[in-house]
């Protein structure tokens, strides 16, 4: 018989004491494996939300201007060498390296035209300027998810939706007809007051105004909506720019700040959760052993009387302690993976969510456990190996 | 020279409030395959004694010389090889460890040995053997009568093969005819050259024994 044999039979034998033990560690490497997990997912779905709420970079045709100068006095500023965005640009986008990173592309087309009410009794007269904007729908509803729509988003092509403030400044009405460039359409919906410029803009198809305007394949400046949860934007920034020779690329610092802001508050937070749990863990752990030590007070005298030095007592201790915890961290792995299966899409509230786990946390939580094991057992250890032999023998 | 020398012992205890003379000043010998019993009231020293005299308590004053070996002057290891190589512990509860089995508890003592396996298990059935318990080896302690518990105690403490064997009360627990067996297993290992120090209470055991101590307050009286 060796030593590693006593830890076993002790193990074996007093089967009541080891399942607790096991399950104080399950319990707390469960906790932490479902945590991390749930973190890292609801993370991602956190940032692909985020990072579809509004755009992160935007492109502008380049241009460069010249001021103009008389006297000391400035008078204007003139732009020359001006670039165009067409719409196969957008395409370009979707060739980068990090294509995968790009999540929505919504290509703008802007002109300022008169607009002549149909009925200029309802509300001013005359000729109105105002910003029309051709958009592709679909992907501009996906970026600005805090538009809402009183009315319906425009399926067909001579189908309009106007801000609150060219609802008040034209005087029209949800269904009534709109004459731009001689060309009716109806207004489908109108966007409830956003507290931006879009309040006062008309926003139409894209192709649509491309051909109205006539600026076919035209396109004024993109949005677009890159997560960067996992990749550093500048680097999208920088392959964008590479593909697009005449643009600029600027990313929108503030916007990715607050994101990134908000979903470092979340881990920050899961990271906090499970140092409290880790804590909790180790103080049952060590009450689990302390008491275990207290209880075999008598065993160590016997140890003690038969020849046994103080570190063989402090192998046996321990070693039955990191048995237990290498198994808790296995059954602690299984167990907080399956956990976590279920919770991550209630919490994002997205049952179809494909949940990505961690392989490398079977080694992590099973190191771990080792480790809340041993931390956790090294004082009633050390105790235990110091118990005065009097006190022990006493006891016997 | 005895193999047992006890100069001018003293051991006390402290406790928050006061303190306890186990064993004041004593001093005598025991020679080697001497069967000693040492007798005296409850608290008089005697199980203190034993402990000095096993490496597990050291005195306050004195000295105990085993074979030639001052054993307080040993290093914390070399005590516990002291105890390993020397000593074979009886108790009066036993004091076997409830979750190994017979043949487990025998050769706990060998667990830190160099021994082989195989080495292991022919000592053990040799010992058990020896008390009578070959056909129990797989049992658990709990499944032993008291008697049966007690000569697991014995095999247990003679499987280092020591040259002193300690034994405190070792028939405290067991009815009388138990007793009388439990005795005559001691008695044939002092025929076989072990020296024996056994604390009792019962002086009919004093039969066995070559010569009794007595012992009164931690001093010797007889």
């Amino acid at each position: 018989m060796k030593l590693y044999n006593i830890s076993l039979q002790s193990l074996r034998r007093r089967k009541a004491k080891t399942i607790f033990l096991i399950i104080g560690l399950i319990l707390s490497v469960a906790s932490v494996v479902t945590l991390l997990t749930v973190s890292k997912n609801v993370n991602a779905s956190i940032a692909a939300n985020l990072d579809e709420f509004g755009a992160n970079i935007i492109i502008t045709p380049k241009s460069d201007d010249i001021s103009i100068n008389y006297s000391g006095l400035s008078i204007n500023s003139v732009s020359y060498n001006n670039k165009e965005l067409h719409t196969n640009d957008v395409e370009k986008i979707r060739t980068i390296k990090n294509k995968d990173n790009i999540s929505i592309i919504a290509p703008k087309l802007l002109s300022v035209e008169t607009i002549n009410p149909s009925n200029p009794d309802k509300g001013g007269t005359g000729n109105k300027n105002v910003l029309v904007c051709g958009i592709r729908f679909n992907d501009e509803m996906r970026l600005k998810k805090w538009w809402n729509v009183n009315g319906k988003i425009p399926s067909e092509a001579n189908e309009v939706i106007i801000g609150s403030e060219i609802r008040k400044k034209l005087g029209i009405k949800l269904n009534e007809q709109l004459k731009i460039r001689n060309k009716n359409f109806l207004i489908s919906g109108i966007l409830d007051e956003t507290g931006s410029q879009e309040d006062a803009m008309i926003f139409m198809d894209i192709k649509e105004s491309q051909i109205l305007l006539d600026k076919k394949d035209k396109v004024s400046l993109i949005e677009v909506a890159a997560l960067c949860y996992d990749c550093p934007i500048e680097e999208i920034v920088r392959q964008t720019s590479s593909v697009l020779a005449g643009a600029n690329v600027t990313p929108i610092k503030q916007t990715i700040e607050s994101k990134m802001t908000a979903i470092h508050r979340f881990e920050h937070f899961s990271f906090g959760i499970s140092l409290v749990i880790m804590i909790i863990s180790m103080l049952i752990v060590f009450t689990n052993v302390n008491a275990s030590v207290t209880e075999r007070t008598k065993e160590i005298g016997i140890f003690l009387a038969v020849g046994f030095r103080r570190y063989h007592i402090m192998q046996i201790i321990l070693l039955e302690v990191l048995t237990a915890s290498f198994f808790a961290g296995l059954i602690g792995y299984l167990t907080g993976t399956i956990s976590a299966r279920f919770i991550i899409p209630v919490l994002t509230m997205d049952e179809s969510i494909k949940i990505v786990y961690d392989n490398s946390l079977l080694i992590l939580s099973t190191g771990f456990s080792l480790a809340l094991g041993f931390i956790a057992s090294f004082y009633p250890v050390v105790r235990a190996t110091k118990l005065d032999p009097t006190t022990a023998f006493r006891s016997l | 020279m005895s193999l047992i020398e006890i100069n001018n012992l003293t051991k006390e205890y402290k406790s928050a409030n006061e303190t306890v003379l186990a064993v004041n000043d004593l001093s005598f010998s025991i020679e080697q395959k001497e069967f000693v019993t040492l007798l005296g009231q409850s608290g008089s020293g005697k199980s203190t004694l034993l402990t000095v005299l096993g490496g597990l308590a050291k005195p306050t004053l004195g000295k105990i010389v085993v074979d030639e070996i001052n054993v307080y002057e040993l290093s914390t290891k070399s005590i516990a090889d002291y105890r390993r190589e020397y000593i074979g512990f009886v108790f009066q509860s036993f004091q076997l460890v409830p979750y190994l089995t017979v043949k487990e508890n025998v050769s706990l003592p060998l667990s830190i040995s160099d021994l082989t396996n195989r080495e292991q298990k022919q000592l053990v059935n040799q010992i058990l053997e020896k008390v009578h318990l070959e056909n129990k080896a797989k049992r658990l302690i709990n499944e032993l009568s008291g008697g049966e518990q007690q000569r697991v105690a014995i095999a247990r403490a003679l499987i280092n093969d020591p040259m002193i064997i300690l034994a405190d009360e070792p028939t405290g627990n067991l009815d009388s005819k138990t007793s009388e067996d439990i005795m005559k297993i001691f008695s044939n290992l002092n025929n076989d050259g072990k020296t024996i120090v056994m604390v009792t209470h019962n002086t009919a055991f004093k039969k066995y024994s070559h010569r009794s101590i007595e012992l009164s307050e931690g001093r010797l009286i007889n």
